[in-house]
């Protein structure tokens, strides 16, 4: 059975991600959506399977229910997963070949969180190479922040990688369905959407169901999506998820295009073109009138305050 | 539309339903016992390492609140964990004589269900140390809060350090995470040097279950070989663990003695996934030919073979067969050349009959075999037969099957285990009934063994060309005649 479930995560560590954290839940979500659509745009650039990536995708997710997101740089910690999870599979990345996806993307010529931009032009700018160059000291410094995160992750997460993923289920499924009585590419082509959509949910739905649950509501969705006639009975019960259960994941999906519009509508901070990162969140933050160090109960903060100086003395020694 | 009958409600099915859910709930029962029971051992061990952290760790108080943080909440959820399940059970109990409400599956996660940071290594006394080469180093130890022993296995780390934690160890923890089997060692946990604030994590350790004995060096020190009876119990026990880990598309990759640990129980059990993956069904197309230990390799990998599956397992398992009646490897070749020599000459010459298409491999195009025409077909046949003449027939019948040249007519570890053989006189041997021996590892360092180690990754595979015409040169001569040999059992 192991290849079909995955460890979940507990009541308490959710409860101290949303309670106890000192990032504001909007931001949390906002860095979380953002750096899953990151992943997912390297996977593409980097040419490895959906598997892979969505993978890296939940291995990341469940690396930050144990270290504060504030503890290292987003696309670090997304380089990393991917890196990592690719490295365990049959579709290895060369270290540089992450770097260079990564310089990329988190350069301004990258059409990553540019499409909400006022004014969508219709032909894209040129690129412009200077801007994603990696110099040889970058390359070695980003390769060794990768790699110090690689073994963070693997240390957070007891060494256990395994993720087990809906979307083989999902077909399965649909094929004793029939398909819904639908066009087969194209019903699959949808399941898979959704099933590709909830990984960037900050609903953590990856973390919180097993992938039979989240299958069952991606065939729920397609067939909702296509007015296809369904079984007039209870059919999700014969996949083994309650009426419960399945109507939680539904929604959660179908929330998930809202949210992420209304995101991209307020502009802040995705509009803002380019990645999220830790210096933005602070200064965000510093605006709120939150400082690091004083928004929840002592422990927390104080580990993630010792953790920002650390890694400030840190890149101050590499500077000199 | 086929699938409707299956909404539909007959009395059979109804029938069917009440007795699966019997023995769901009666499964349920004796998790959930088991769970608690294992969370309060846990709870009570975690309790004591708190308590020793805190006091040893006064001064950085920090640090303690951290470590309060990660431990109380597991150890609440384990406590809780099991309660859930308890109540399904009797929820499921309560449906039945309504009768209405359907029951569904509850998949559960493997191992612990969630995740969390590793612990420390301090955890552990070391006693002694195992062994130290080139797989990395291995030391018995005590678990301080429970005392139990266990093996410490150190990963081993790349040299240069700029390709991260090896894929290989960290294969092997994720694959020997996911099994579970009597014959296959048992994972405990990953623990890491004390050093993890930020940056590194130089010290990986493999917190294995410990056994007494490795299979290699127990054979080295016999007086006497192992009976049949008890060749038959570490064989079947083997195979059993071979054919769990094929079933979970686990192939190991390195079998061999010094991988097989044998504690005083007579329990085997495989060990070191180290060249282990995972495989899908067709094989992955890719995957490298450097594996398994020399002496151990199967022809269709030295003759460089793409897309192979569990067959290369199934011939380490024929050459690890051979080695427990002898006590002596079977195929000691000196180079890839000389190991398919030797492999020839014991299991013949393959033909495009007994090996269909093995011409088209990578590296048989280089071969020159002397001509199989009929006359010699006896003189380029098996002599496996004739090499274990106290062997029973089905005995020699398995090993031969186990060292078919094609891969194809290998038996599987499943068919292995419903040969003949096993079912024949002498029956394998009780595992409790087994001899003991004096354990190496848990008193003194062991020999350092001379099987050559398990290919490097990134070697170049070259056979080069060959000439193996001159294999059988003098084989034509020998005397054909009566090949008799009194047997004993």
């Amino acid at each position: 059975m192991a290849h079909m479930t995955n460890p979940l995560a507990t009541v308490d560590q959710l409860y101290r991600r949303t309670s106890f954290s000192a990032l504001p839940s909007d931001l949390q979500d906002t860095i979380f959506f953002a750096t899953q659509c990151l992943t997912q745009a390297a996977g593409v650039l980097l040419r490895v399977p959906q598997s892979v990536t969505a993978q890296a995708n939940v291995v990341l997710a469940r690396y930050w229910l144990v270290d504060s997101p504030l503890a290292h740089e987003f696309s670090d910690v997304s380089a990393a997963a991917l890196f990592l999870v690719a490295k365990l599979g049959a579709h290895p990345c060369p270290p540089r070949d992450v770097c260079n996806v990564y310089a990329y993307l988190l350069s301004p010529s990258s059409l990553l969180f540019q499409a909400a931009s006022p004014s969508p032009t219709p032909s894209p700018p040129k690129p412009d190479p200077s801007t994603y160059y990696l110099t040889e000291t970058a390359y070695a410094s980003f390769h060794t922040r990768i790699l110090s995160l690689e073994a963070r992750i693997l240390y957070a997460l007891g060494f256990d990688t395994h993720v087990a993923l809906p979307h083989p289920l999902v077909v399965t499924y649909l094929q004793t369905l029939d398909f819904l009585g639908q066009p087969r590419a194209e019903v699959a082509r949808r399941a898979v959407a959704h099933l590709n959509a909830a990984l960037l949910s900050p609903q953590l739905l990856y973390l919180t169901h097993q992938p039979h649950a989240i299958a069952v509501a991606a065939v729920y969705n397609v067939a909702r999506d296509a007015k296809a006639k369904m079984p007039e009975c209870a059919w999700w019960e014969v996949f083994d998820v309650d009426r419960e259960e399945l109507g939680f994941l539904v929604v959660a999906m179908r929330s998930l295009e809202g949210w992420a519009r209304r995101q991209r509508e307020e502009g802040e901070p995705l509009g803002r073109g380019g990645m999220i990162t830790r210096g933005f969140v602070e200064g965000e933050m510093r605006k709120r009138g939150l400082n690091f160090g004083n928004g929840g109960p002592e422990g927390e903060v104080d580990e993630e305050t010792a953790l920002m100086q650390s890694l400030d003395q840190k890149a101050d020694q590499m500077e000199e | 539309m086929a699938s409707k009958s299956r909404w539909a409600d007959t009395a059979d099915d109804a029938a069917v339903e009440a007795k699966l859910k019997r023995e769901k709930e009666e499964k349920k029962r004796i998790k959930a016992e088991k769970a608690r029971k294992a969370a309060e051992e846990e709870a009570k061990r975690k309790a004591q390492a708190e308590a020793q952290q805190r006091a040893a760790q006064a001064q950085a108080e920090n640090e303690a609140a951290n470590d309060d943080n990660a431990n109380r909440p597991s150890a609440k959820r384990r406590k809780l964990t099991p309660e859930p399940g308890a109540n399904e059970g009797e929820a499921a109990a309560k449906t039945t004589t309504d009768g209405e409400s359907a029951k569904l599956l509850r998949f559960e996660a493997p191992g612990t269900g969630t995740w969390g940071p590793s612990r420390s290594v301090e955890n552990y006394d070391k006693l002694n140390d195992i062994e130290e080469g080139a797989y990395g180093w291995v030391a018995r130890a005590r678990e301080i809060s429970t005392g139990k022993v266990v093996a410490l296995k150190r990963l081993k780390l790349d040299s240069s350090g700029r390709a991260g934690l090896p894929e290989t160890g960290l294969r092997e923890i994720q694959i020997l995470k996911d099994c579970a089997h009597r014959n296959v060692v048992s994972l405990q946990e990953v623990v890491v040097g004390d050093d993890t604030t930020l940056g590194r994590i130089e010290n990986i350790f493999l917190v294995l279950e410990f056994l007494e004995h490795d299979l290699k060096s127990v054979l080295e020190d016999m007086p006497e070989p192992f009976l049949a009876s008890e060749v038959k119990t570490l064989l079947r026990q083997l195979a059993s663990g071979v054919a769990y880990l094929h079933d979970h598309w686990v192939l190991h990759r390195d079998l061999k003695t010094s991988n097989l640990l044998l504690n005083n129980r007579g329990t085997l059990k495989i060990a070191d996934f180290g060249m282990a993956r995972y495989v899908g069904d067709p094989p992955p197309p890719k995957l490298t030919q450097l594996v398994v230990t020399l002496w151990y390799r199967a022809p269709e990998l030295l003759l460089g073979i793409k897309t192979y599956g569990t067959a290369v397992d199934m011939w380490s398992v024929g050459c690890v067969f051979g080695e427990l009646l002898t006590r002596e490897p079977l195929l000691q070749g000196a180079n890839e050349v000389d190991e398919l020599t030797r492999i020839f000459e014991l299991c013949g010459i393959p033909t495009e009959d007994s090996w269909p298409g093995f011409r088209r491999l990578p590296h048989a195009r280089s071969l020159r075999l002397p001509s199989s025409s009929k006359q010699n077909a006896a003189a380029t046949g098996s002599v496996i037969r004739a090499r274990f003449p106290l062997l029973t027939t089905a005995g020699s019948a398995l090993l031969s099957a186990l060292l078919s040249l094609n891969p194809d007519a290998r038996p599987s570890a499943r068919d292995m285990l419903l040969h003949e053989y096993f079912r024949q006189d002498p029956k394998p041997k009780h595992e409790a009934l087994f001899p003991t021996f004096p354990s190496k590892a848990g008193q003194e360092r062991r020999r350092r063994r001379e099987t050559p180690n398990a290919p490097g990754r990134g070697q170049p595979a070259e056979l080069g060309s060959v000439d193996f015409s001159g294999i059988f040169a003098n084989r034509e001569k020998e005397e054909r005649g009566g090949g008799f040999a009194l047997r004993m059992v």
